[in-house]
């Protein structure tokens, strides 16, 4: 094969990683931008989504066309509990968001753990998971993963017009710009914020749930979730759904492609080399959203 | 008994990594992932030089601490330029690139396999080879590094950084180098990590990847704020006690297939609980001593810090300034003259350019075109910093105040030429600091009374009332020493009362030559203060003349006064 | 004093303090303490070793113990992770349990603790780690696990005899997978082959698209997979779903693989030591019967080397014992391991530790079928 097409399939490669990290960094910041609550343990309750879809499909033998819209919804019912039952105490007397960090690490390795014990520690595959490769030319991508690149698609387009076009949108929209202006303007903030992690963790359960088929779940799968769910936030300017897609879609394009010519084992760096090449040009971020404090 | 001497050590190791990082996180407010790095990368230093230099301690840790400090401040380098969300980024692009830089280095750092054979410390004879022979030196070590992040915090610089993490804008415009403030704290914070890492390598005598992963730094900024953020000893508590916990947990009888993670639910759960009980930290970041301590401090005459010159003399010119944001002008061709005892308003629509043309003036824009001249200065080249050092300094329309800092702290931050912001001073003539300081405590509570605030001294300033958060501004723009004072709105939002009291202290600063102006919409306060008035709309000058002149313009008062 | 009495005295205090040694010093259990990695990324691996570890230990506890004394297991847990964690355990069993016998796993906490060992003299057996740099890195450790070198070696013969030519590499980018290969290229190149690519996968990151795209661009004639569980049975299924035909060659196959791979995994070579449970070596089966049965789920290679390492200590304290004294430690553990360095292996036959500390095991060739690897053949690697 020459160069040429290796490029182009590290692009689709890249367009695929990439479409997974977006999904990661839209339920993260789609949770963190009205919030301000730095939810760590988004891993875990990744991971939950994942997990959950598993013991359908294969302890309940039911159907994927079952099983994925119930771990969906477990994943949404676990991040409405992680706010319930922690975050929201912690809101209501004022505490700073680095204290509520530390107690989202806290649940992090609570629930990570948990999961451990509870499912043990081996991988979890669903056995007979649907996966077709398919081939364009040189191009090779199976079937999930190009519903990786569907959903972002889908995921990202209901959001939009979730935003734009409901009630709790635009009120999740406005705690975004503003949370003390929302509660002054009679937003019911703690309302809004059970909505946020509803939805946050239901859009995580995704690619949570597109990993399990791909590759299995395991009880530390959330840890590189949360983490890149996070840095694919941040590149795309925090509160913009635009830009966590491009973030995410940015890391893994450079993730891959710029792996063309330069060895692999540097991999794990090359999307931070050139943020942080980026951000010294460019210190008002990536896609010219203005560096909030 | 080696076990528990064993913890010991990790203890002091961890106290030192703890309070070096609250440095960075509780004073300073600078939100950095890469303390792990820092760690690591002192480690290393020490481990390559003493084995494959024979370079021996206390050398190596001077050396891994020299290396840390200036990789702290290149990191700190393009951080400057970029705010808090920025940051977190570079810094933790700082600790994957360490990380993949020691993995693949393998000529240099030994690659995956990591560094073995790292010799233990050797001094005065003794062969520091187990827990009980290293934890004195290592406690000794902890106790320094501690005292020197206490002396660095507790200066007049600490308070500078504790200013920078309150409001960075504020700070630099009391006067204060953020960006040099910002080199120097990272610097210091990593290389007292570089410490520990040094003790690290020679006390467990091998250092791979591994032992510096993202997570470790979690764990450290877990310490920080379970102890509290902005308070040393809480980091050392934090310390503690979450080294020690995972150990206690030890002894708790679990299964023993999933013994060790149910002692990490545990561990979590605890983390929980305690933030819960405490929301603040442990050991809650407490007002400085400083405030308590001030009233037995002789007063001073208030230094209002006049140079000398005449009434009616012109201090700052602004010829021809025109900026743009986006092809929408903002401020077009503005030309301004302020004289020394003179008090000027600024006036015009929301939107008319009036906080800009502010911004231009004391550089924290710059202009597209025009400059500003200060006696015979070129102001337009500084930074803000500078230009309130060289006279010009101006208050914010949202105040913003040090909220977390008392009233006195607020306006000790403004003095100008503090030897204790001077890290030389504040280590190696601590006595001269501290002789300062007590003046300008007394200097401090002096303007507080000036503005009728010395009740209020020792009040946080985000607790006072809005009238009172007003003056403190004043005050804070007092006691920058400036000559040129530009006001933002500075009586807005206040009872006729209030401004009765406030109006004295005005005229009075102009009667001792200072220059003065004020950006109002209350046309009472600018019959009451002002002797002449310029009209911005659309950011250009359409008018100036004194207020009686102005407010009787019927066109203006057609746009404006209505 | 003359010199006829002074010789008497001398004998008889010899006699006496010989007297005093003789008589074995018996811990009323035999501690064996284990650093694993019980939680954390890898705690997979911490799982199945202290299942077999403690499947050996109830084995023979039921039948009385060693000596009378019965054994117990301390299990602490380095998470995978770094030098501290194992120091951490390794004063904890020194201190607190004061066992000088510890069964440790992964290569930083072992290397970590190696001094420690040195100097308090204790006993390490590592079943886990398989980097050529833990080989002496103690005076008292050994290994019961064949270095993954060997392993890589084999691999290569092997390929060397499917007359392959053109190797694509693709690796773990950690002690582990660095080191094998290290061991191969210089092999692979005497053996007169050629390197396509070298990709480097870091552990736990289970996207390697990037890596198995450059490996196709390199159209190599076959694909070693320098990696461990379960980033191989992730590496198989992906290079197949990327079509490539090519023969696979590893040095692992657990039953995780296994089930990750489903049926990708058909025809994947892989040398390992041989392990077959079956009719022919009644200890294999044994073993794996009453894994199954305790655990409910079938031992890989890492439950039968800890499980193993239990029987090589219960072995070396019966022969300790007989030295009298102080004896559960490294010094004499060593001593009467050297004495006769041949002991039964759970992988059927007996293995042989060599003067560098590693135990010569049988070293095979299986192939994959019907997801199960079935033998093939035995690898003469000297």
């Amino acid at each position: 094969m020459e160069a040429g097409s290796l490029l182009l399939q590290l692009l689709v490669n890249g367009l695929i990683n990439g479409s997974h990290y977006a999904l990661l960094g839209i339920g993260f910041g789609f949770i963190f931008a009205p919030t301000k609550i730095t939810h760590f343990a988004y891993g875990p309750v990744y991971a939950i989504g994942a997990y959950a879809t598993w013991a359908a499909a294969t302890m309940l033998a039911l159907p994927l066309a079952l099983a994925i819209p119930l771990g969906i919804v477990v994943c949404a019912l676990a991040g409405v509990a992680s706010y319930l039952f922690l975050y929201r105490a912690f809101v209501e007397r004022g505490s700073t968001p680095l204290v509520i960090l530390i107690a989202s690490l806290g649940l992090f390795i609570v629930l990570e753990n948990l999961i451990g014990i509870v499912f043990g520690t081996d991988t979890k595959v669903v056995p007979d998971a649907p996966s077709n490769v398919i081939l364009l030319g040189p191009i090779v991508f199976t079937s999930l993963q190009a519903a990786q690149v569907v959903c972002l698609g889908l995921v990202s387009a209901a959001l939009y017009a979730f935003l734009a076009f409901t009630r709790y949108g635009k009120a999740v929209m406005a705690m975004t710009d503003n949370l003390e202006m929302a509660r002054i303007v009679g937003i019911d903030t703690a309302r809004v914020s059970l909505v946020a992690f509803a939805i946050g963790s239901a859009i995580s359960a995704v690619p949570a749930i597109l990993i399990l088929l791909k590759e299995g779940a395991t009880p530390h799968m959330g840890f590189t979730a949360v983490f890149m769910g996070f840095v694919a936030m941040i590149i795309g300017g925090i509160g913009s759904l635009r830009g966590a897609v491009l973030g995410g879609l940015a890391l893994g394009i450079i993730e891959n492609a710029g792996m063309w010519k330069i060895p692999t084992e540097w991999q794990s760096v090359i999307a931070f080399v050139a943020l942080f090449l980026v951000l010294v040009f460019k210190p008002t971020g990536l896609f010219g959203t203005k560096a909030r404090r | 008994m080696d076990y528990l001497l064993h913890i010991l050590v990790m203890v002091t190791l961890f106290v030192i990594l703890a309070t070096s990082f609250n440095l960075l996180i509780g004073f300073s407010g600078l939100f950095a992932l890469s303390h792990a790095a820092f760690f690591g990368i002192g480690a290393y230093v020490t481990a390559i030089l003493a084995t494959k230099y024979g370079v021996a301690f206390p050398l190596t840790l001077f050396a891994s601490v020299g290396f840390t400090a200036i990789i702290g401040m290149l990191v700190a380098l393009p951080a400057l330029r970029i705010g808090g969300d920025y940051l977190v980024i570079v810094t933790l692009a700082l600790q994957v690139i360490v990380i993949t830089v020691i993995l693949n280095w393998n000529s240099v750092t030994g690659g995956t396999d990591g560094i073995r054979g790292i010799p233990h410390i050797a001094i005065f004879g003794s062969n520091l080879d187990s827990a009980a022979k290293m934890l004195p030196l290592s406690a000794l070590v902890s106790a320094i590094s501690v005292w020197i992040a206490w002396r660095l915090a507790h200066s007049p610089f600490g308070r500078s950084l504790r200013a920078m993490r309150e409001n960075e804008a504020a700070t630099q415009a009391v006067g204060k180098d953020v960006v040099a403030m910002k080199v120097q704290v990272f610097a210091f914070s990593a290389g007292l990590a570089a410490v520990a890492g040094s003790l690290f390598a020679h006390y467990i005598s091998f250092v791979s990847a591994e032992s510096f992963p993202f997570d470790l730094t979690i764990y450290m900024l877990a310490m920080v704020i379970l102890g509290g953020t902005g308070n040393l000893a809480g980091s050392v508590l934090g310390a503690v006690l979450l080294v020690a916990l995972p150990e206690l947990l030890k002894f708790v009888a679990l299964p023993p297939d999933v013994a060790d993670k149910l002692r990490n639910v545990l561990y979590g759960l605890t983390l929980i609980l305690i933030l819960r009980a405490r929301p603040q930290g442990l050991l809650p970041e407490r007002a400085s001593a400083s405030a308590a301590a001030g009233e037995t401090v002789p007063l001073a005459a208030v230094p209002i810090g006049l140079a000398p010159g005449t009434a009616g003399q012109v201090s700052i010119t602004g010829r021809t300034l025109s900026k743009s944001f986006g092809g929408i002008a903002a401020v077009r061709n503005f030309d301004i003259e302020l004289r020394r005892g003179e008090i000027v308003g600024l006036i015009g629509p929301n939107g008319a350019g009036k906080t800009t043309a502010f911004n231009l003036l004391t550089g924290f824009l710059k202009p597209d075109n025009g400059g500003v001249n200060f006696g015979s200065r070129l102001l337009t080249r500084l930074k803000p910093h500078q230009i309130v050092r060289a006279g010009v300094a101006r208050s914010f329309q949202d105040l913003k105040l040090f909220r977390n800092m008392t009233a006195l702290e607020n306006v000790l931050v403004a003095l100008p030429r503090q030897s204790g912001e001077n890290l030389l001073y504040a280590y190696f003539a601590p006595w001269k600091v501290a002789r300062e300081e007590k003046e300008n405590i007394g200097k401090a509570l002096a303007i507080l009374r000036f503005v009728k605030l010395g009740e209020k001294a020792g009040e946080r300033a985000g607790n006072l009332a809005y009238a009172e958060q007003k003056l403190l501004v004043i005050a804070r723009l007092l006691a920058t020493g400036a000559e040129v004072l530009l006001f933002d709105e500075p009586l807005s939002g206040l009872d006729p009362n209030t401004l009765e009291e406030i109006f004295p202290v005005v005229r009075e600063l102009a009667r001792q030559g200072k220059t003065i102006c004020i950006i109002e919409h209350n046309l009472d306060v600018i019959r009451g203060l002002c002797n002449r008035v310029v009209f911005l709309d659309e950011g250009t000058k359409i008018a100036e003349g004194t207020p009686d002149a102005l407010i009787h313009d019927p066109q203006l008062a057609a746009r404006y006064f209505k | 004093m003359n010199r006829r009495q002074f010789w008497i005295g001398g004998l008889a205090l010899a006699a006496a303090l010989s007297a005093a040694t003789g008589q074995a010093a018996d811990p009323k259990v035999y501690k064996i303490g284990a650093i694993l990695a019980m939680s954390g990324q890898a705690s997979l691996y911490g799982t199945t070793m202290s299942q077999g570890l403690k499947l050996a230990i109830d084995e023979i506890n039921a039948k009385g113990g060693v000596n009378g004394i019965p054994l117990e297991a301390v299990i602490e847990d380095h998470k995978g992770g770094g030098g501290q964690e194992g120091v951490n355990a390794m004063n904890r069993l020194l201190t607190i349990h004061g066992t000088k016998i510890v069964m440790t796993s992964f290569t930083a906490p072992t290397l970590a603790i190696a001094p420690i060992a040195d100097q308090q003299k204790v006993f390490l057996m590592n079943g886990g780690g398989v980097s050529p740099k833990l080989v002496g890195s103690s005076k008292y450790i050994f290994h019961n696990r064949s270095l993954s070198s060997d392993l890589a070696n084999g691999a290569l013969l092997y390929a060397k005899e499917l007359g392959l030519k053109k190797m694509a590499q693709i690796h773990w980018k950690n002690e582990a997978g660095d080191s094998v290969v290290n061991a191969a290229a210089p092999i692979w190149k005497k053996l007169g082959g050629e390197i396509a690519a070298t990709e480097a996968v870091p552990q736990g990151a289970t996207n390697m698209d990037t890596q198995i795209a450059k490996v196709r661009a390199a159209n190599p004639d076959f694909i070693a997979l320098w990696m461990f569980n379960p980033e191989v049975g992730l590496a198989i299924k992906r290079i197949r779903e990327f079509g490539m035909k090519q023969p696979l060659i590893g040095i692992e196959y657990t039953p995780n693989d296994a089930k990750i791979a489903g049926n990708t995994s058909e025809g994947f070579l892989y040398i390992n030591d041989y392990f077959q449970p079956s009719e022919d070596h009644p200890w294999s089966k044994q073993f794996a019967d009453g894994y199954k049965k305790k655990y409910g789920v079938d031992p890989d290679f890492y439950a039968a080397n800890y499980y193993e390492g239990v029987y090589i200590i219960a072995e070396l304290l019966k022969r300790a014992r007989a030295r009298g004294g102080d004896y559960a430690n490294g010094e004499v553990m060593k001593a009467v391991l050297i004495e006769n360095p041949k002991f039964d292996s759970v992988y059927g036959g007996q293995m042989v530790f060599q003067p560098n500390g590693v135990a010569f095991k049988r070293v095979a060739l299986f192939k994959v079928e019907d997801g199960k690897g079935k033998f093939q053949k035995f690898l003469d690697l000297k």
